[in-house]
């Protein structure tokens, strides 16, 4: 309760932006907004909170059990703030195969956290999760919202250089040349 | 339909679910997730069968015929299919016998098991658990699961009234679903996916009138009800099928008691009343039987002290007093939640006594009978115009579930030979409502406006007008003048467009409780709407015999001896069943000139303080008889075992007196009491069924009082109707944990003036009682006005408080 009091509500300049969400839902469907509002609040606070949820249901008119339901199934909302940088590590069988669970190794020796755990910082975030569906090119780092494929010991300390010094490098698809920077990510990490 | 189900054929309406079609064959199959009344989701997958159906071919249109038999070829479905989720097809053949299917539902059970603790020997559920019967009749009794069983909370109180043991939850979601489907609010839900589901809240408590319902559904010990958790097991409670006598609906309970104490209270089935589900007041408000200061014993006061007697020793003294007191100067009265056989005893002891005092309270001014069209609940549920007068969800709270009900929009479903269908497949999940169809209408914001298409705050104590105003737009086609506006409380347009909705409905009801009640201009006002419109009308009395007292005419011969009168000096002795209006300073005065003052009561208050003869009572769980609930239906009241000491209800003490006077009363006993009634009303409640008889009875009180009408404009504090009876409140520790003390709300202005917070503790003289109660404050309170919960002395309606005697308790502890 203190904390709705004192924090100021996510929603409250953003009319234009909630009408466009509510928007895109007819009357009878209006809890289908759940999902991007959540997502909205977690873009710009990395995590949600509970005054966010409390928030979220009183503009859907809903009770706020019912946005913490939909919210703690997926496992990609965030309860607790991630770092910066949310490192995730896909630990299913390819990327494990080729080297997953040593470059997890590789990252709780350099960023001194463990699985599920933000640095104090808040730069850095580390979090083994299932399969990210990149099985031909394991393994795959994803920072963010942007996948790292193939990432030897050499690129990986090259990512952690480059996110130390606060840039995000573009992204390594060796989907052979479904992205533009395909090209580039051929010659690896080397011009990262 | 023509369905085959093993080898049994039958015909059955389309629509029906496969699991249904196995019951109604006499066959049996497992499931833990579906629930009368609620939506099928195929969620336990235990319900498994072998399904299949005839095909016709599509260019012929001729069934696909088998080339060895002759017969149509059965095409079945690839994998074994949930029957809760299937309808059934013209000549669909269910097996639920064949090893495949046995096999699966082992499997199934195993599955389900994998987590579950073996919790059994101090499970509260064990011996009426669904899954322990499911897994010892479709189980191989083996488990092959070598590893750590989930590990989870076992002592979650959900709420004040319901723990959850997370071990045990299955994942059936009945609970989650029933919040959403039946009161229609979603305060429960899965937490996490996958094996780390857990069932949840945000936040504290489950805010709702209706939670305890989720113990009787759950099928396993995952949610128990927290005033009977480890109390004792299944097979060592009496089960008593009864009616609530907690509010006028005539809800169908279990109780549940042990070694002469009420344990628990569960709902039980009337599908024509409230369905399986009752509201937290009835379940969860019967501790204070069981209360340390019951009195168990009749009493009499000897040199000013209140001494144990006999029931002989005290009725022959109250014979003895009588002989002093002129006809005509005796005052009888019941509370109206007692049985008609207790009606019928009284008018029997005022006739042989020759006094037309006779009463019951609380009685509002207006008749509580219905006039003209009588809705039913079937009616309110199947409604598709409903306009609500007042605060259902705590007045009559299965009413405020009926009409959420009417907004789903799916009739009560057909009964079936097994009973009421397992899966009714027009349920869905998250139904769109229609909440155009109902429009609330109260004085300050209530519960089920959250629910109503419209809503209509109206002036405080302004029912006649704004009735008045709404009997106008719909009779005359005049313009309604500026006053008659304002007591609408909404635009005039929205008024025409209510009584349009009405007029134009082929099922319009309209239900209106005590606020209306406390005014008979406002109660002919509504009935002169119900006629204009041609809407059923439904009258939520204040409790729970109060329509059977009045129709049976325990009812004072003139107005002037009315219960009111009669304590303020009007009798010259008084037996008082159940009451206590010596709260009020001046009516104690007043009790004081009594001759002779009789109290039957279950504890010792302001009143019996006075009186000359204590004698103590039954319970509502503790009689037998019978009650009439709002729809005018008999239903029968039928004694738990409970250890009430020497406790009558008002047939006993009839019984008694009746001996020391030297006569054979109507209704000294409930037998004499039932022949009585037949004579009187034309009806036989002997051998009553459980779902109780909806039968035409006189519906013309036999005593009619005229009421001179004194209407309460003025006044600063509103009384209103609560689910959690405040009489019983302090007695009832659990019901008091959850829903806290006797609530004063204001609004967060007067609050501030009165210089009161949230949560303080008050004294206050409100209409001349002295009330103890603690301060909530909320926006939905209309400024200047207070509101606190009536009891029997204190009915609905609007009285003055004497705001120079509040006093807070708190401070008051401070300086001692």
């Amino acid at each position: 309760m203190i904390e709705l009091e004192t924090v100021k509500p996510f929603f409250t300049d953003k009319d234009e932006l909630l009408d466009e969400i509510l928007g895109r839902y007819p009357e009878y469907g209006r809890r289908s907004a759940i999902m991007p509002l959540l997502w909205e609040v977690q873009r710009a606070e990395r995590h949600v909170s509970e005054a966010r949820i409390e928030e979220i249901a009183e503009i859907l008119g809903m009770h706020a059990t019912e946005v913490k339901g939909v919210m703690s199934f997926y496992s990609t909302y965030h309860e607790q703030p991630v770092g910066e940088y949310h490192l995730q590590v896909c630990s299913t069988l390819s990327c494990s195969l080729a080297g997953a669970d040593e470059m997890t190794d590789f990252l709780v020796e350099e960023l001194g956290i463990v699985n599920g755990e933000t640095d104090a910082e808040g730069r850095f975030s580390l979090q083994k999760v299932e399969c990210l569906g990149s099985c031909g090119t394991a393994p795959v780092l994803q920072v963010n919202d942007t996948y790292f494929e193939r990432v030897t010991r050499t690129r990986c300390v090259q990512l952690l250089q480059a996110l130390r010094s606060g840039e995000l490098p573009e992204p390594w698809r060796e989907r052979g040349g479904d992205n533009v920077s395909a090209e580039k990510a051929t010659l690896g990490g080397d011009d990262a | 339909m023509k369905v085959k189900v093993n080898d049994t054929e039958l015909e059955l309406a389309p629509g029906t679910s496969a699991i249904d079609a196995v019951f109604a064959a006499g066959y049996d199959v497992p499931y833990f997730c579906s629930q009368e009344y609620m939506s099928p989701i195929g969620a336990c997958r235990m319900c498994l069968a072998k399904v299949g159906a005839p095909r016709q071919d599509r260019a012929t249109g001729e069934w696909i015929l088998d080339e060895e038999t002759g017969e149509p070829k059965i095409f079945y479905f690839p994998t074994l299919m949930a029957t809760c989720t299937t309808a059934i097809m013209e000549g669909m053949v269910i097996d639920t016998l064949s090893d495949e299917v046995r096999g699966a539902q082992n499997g199934m059970v195993e599955f389900t098991l994998i987590n579950h603790p073996l919790d059994c020997p101090v499970c509260d559920k064990g011996g009426a658990c669904e899954l322990q019967d499911r897994a010892y009749e479709y189980g191989s009794g083996l488990s092959r699961f070598r590893f750590d069983k989930r590990h989870q909370e076992k002592h979650h109180a959900l709420s004040e009234l319901i723990t959850l043991d997370r071990e045990r939850c299955i994942h059936c979601k009945r609970c989650v679903r029933y919040f959403e489907e039946v009161p229609g609010d979603e305060v429960l839900d899965f937490i996490e996916r996958g094996g780390h589901t857990y069932i949840g809240t945000l936040g504290e408590g489950l805010p709702s009138n209706f939670t305890g319902n989720i113990t009787d559904i759950c099928p396993v010990g995952a949610l128990l009800d927290a005033t009977s958790r480890f109390r004792g097991r299944n097979w060592e409670y009496d089960h008593t099928r009864t009616t609530g006598l907690d509010d006028a609906s005539g809800s169908a309970i279990i109780v549940d008691a042990r070694t002469g104490r009420i344990e628990r209270i569960k709902a039980a089935l009337n599908a024509e009343v409230n369905k399986s589900w009752i509201d937290d007041g009835t379940r969860f408000g019967h501790e204070y039987v069981d209360a340390e200061d019951r009195i168990k014993t009749p009493l009499v006061r000897k040199e000013g002290e209140l001494v144990p007697v006999t029931w002989e020793e005290a009725t022959g003294y109250v014979k003895a007093k009588l002989e002093g007191i002129a006809d005509k100067e005796l005052g009888i009265v019941l509370r109206a939640d007692a049985t008609l056989e207790e009606g019928v005893a009284a008018k029997a002891l005022a006739d042989h006594l020759q006094t037309g005092q006779l009463d019951h309270c609380p009685r509002p001014k207006a008749s509580v009978l219905p006039e003209g069209d009588a809705a039913r609940f079937t009616d309110l549920a199947t409604a598709d115009a409903i306009f609500v007068i007042g605060d259902v969800s705590e007045e009559v709270p299965a009413v405020d579930l009926r009409i959420k009900d009417a907004l789903k929009g799916v009739s009560p479903p057909a009964s079936l030979p097994h009973g009421v269908p397992i899966a009714d497949l027009r349920l869905k999940e998250r139904m769109p409502r229609k909440a155009g169809l109902l429009t609330v209408a109260a004085p300050y914001r209530v519960d089920l406006m959250r629910h109503a298409g419209r809503s209509v705050c109206y002036p405080v104590g302004g029912e006649t007008a704004f009735l008045s105003a709404l009997v106008k737009l719909a009779t005359v086609e005049d313009e309604l003048s500026e006053e008659e506006v304002a007591a609408l409380g909404m635009p005039v347009d929205e008024g025409r467009a209510l009584i349009e909705r009405l007029a134009q409905a082929q099922n319009a009801v309209i239900v209106y409780g005590s606020f209306v009640l406390a005014s008979p201009a406002a109660r002919n006002a509504v009935i002169a709407l119900a006629k204009a419109v041609k809407a059923k009308v439904m009258v939520m009395g204040p409790m729970a015999n109060s329509y059977g007292l009045e129709a049976i005419g325990v009812m004072p011969s003139h107005a002037r001896y009315s219960y009111q009168q009669m304590i303020r000096g009007g009798a010259k002795a008084l037996i008082l069943s159940g009451l206590d209006p010596a709260q009020d300073p001046s009516v104690a005065e007043a009790l004081k000139d009594l001759e002779l003052l009789v109290v039957h009561h279950h504890f010792a208050n302001a009143t019996t303080a006075l009186a000359d003869v204590v004698l103590p009572a039954k319970t509502g769980y503790e009689k037998d008889g019978t009650v009439v609930n709002l729809e005018g239906r008999y239903l029968p009241v039928r004694s738990a075992p409970v250890d009430g000491g020497q406790s009558e209800d008002f047939t006993g003490l009839v019984r008694y007196l009746g001996e020391a006077l030297g006569v054979r009363l109507d209704g000294r006993s409930t037998r004499s009491a039932k022949r009585a009634l037949n004579h009187l009303l034309a009806v036989d409640l002997r051998d009553l069924p459980d779902e109780g008889l909806l039968a035409k009875a006189k519906s013309r009180p036999l005593r009619r009082v005229s009421v001179k009408e004194q209407e309460a404009v003025s006044g600063n504090v509103l009384l209103v109707p609560s689910m959690v009876r405040p009489e019983f409140v302090s007695r009832n520790p659990q019901l008091r944990a959850a829903f806290g003390d006797v609530a004063l709300c204001l609004h967060p202005d007067d609050a501030d003036q009165m210089k009161l917070v949230g949560g303080e503790r008050v004294r206050l003289s409100v209409d001349g009682t002295l009330r103890k109660a603690t301060v909530r404050v909320s926006e939905t309170v209309p400024q200047g006005i207070m509101l606190l919960p009536a009891t029997p002395e204190q009915p609905v309606g609007l009285v003055s408080a004497d705001l120079a005697t509040l006093v807070k308790e708190s401070s008051e502890l401070e300086v001692a």
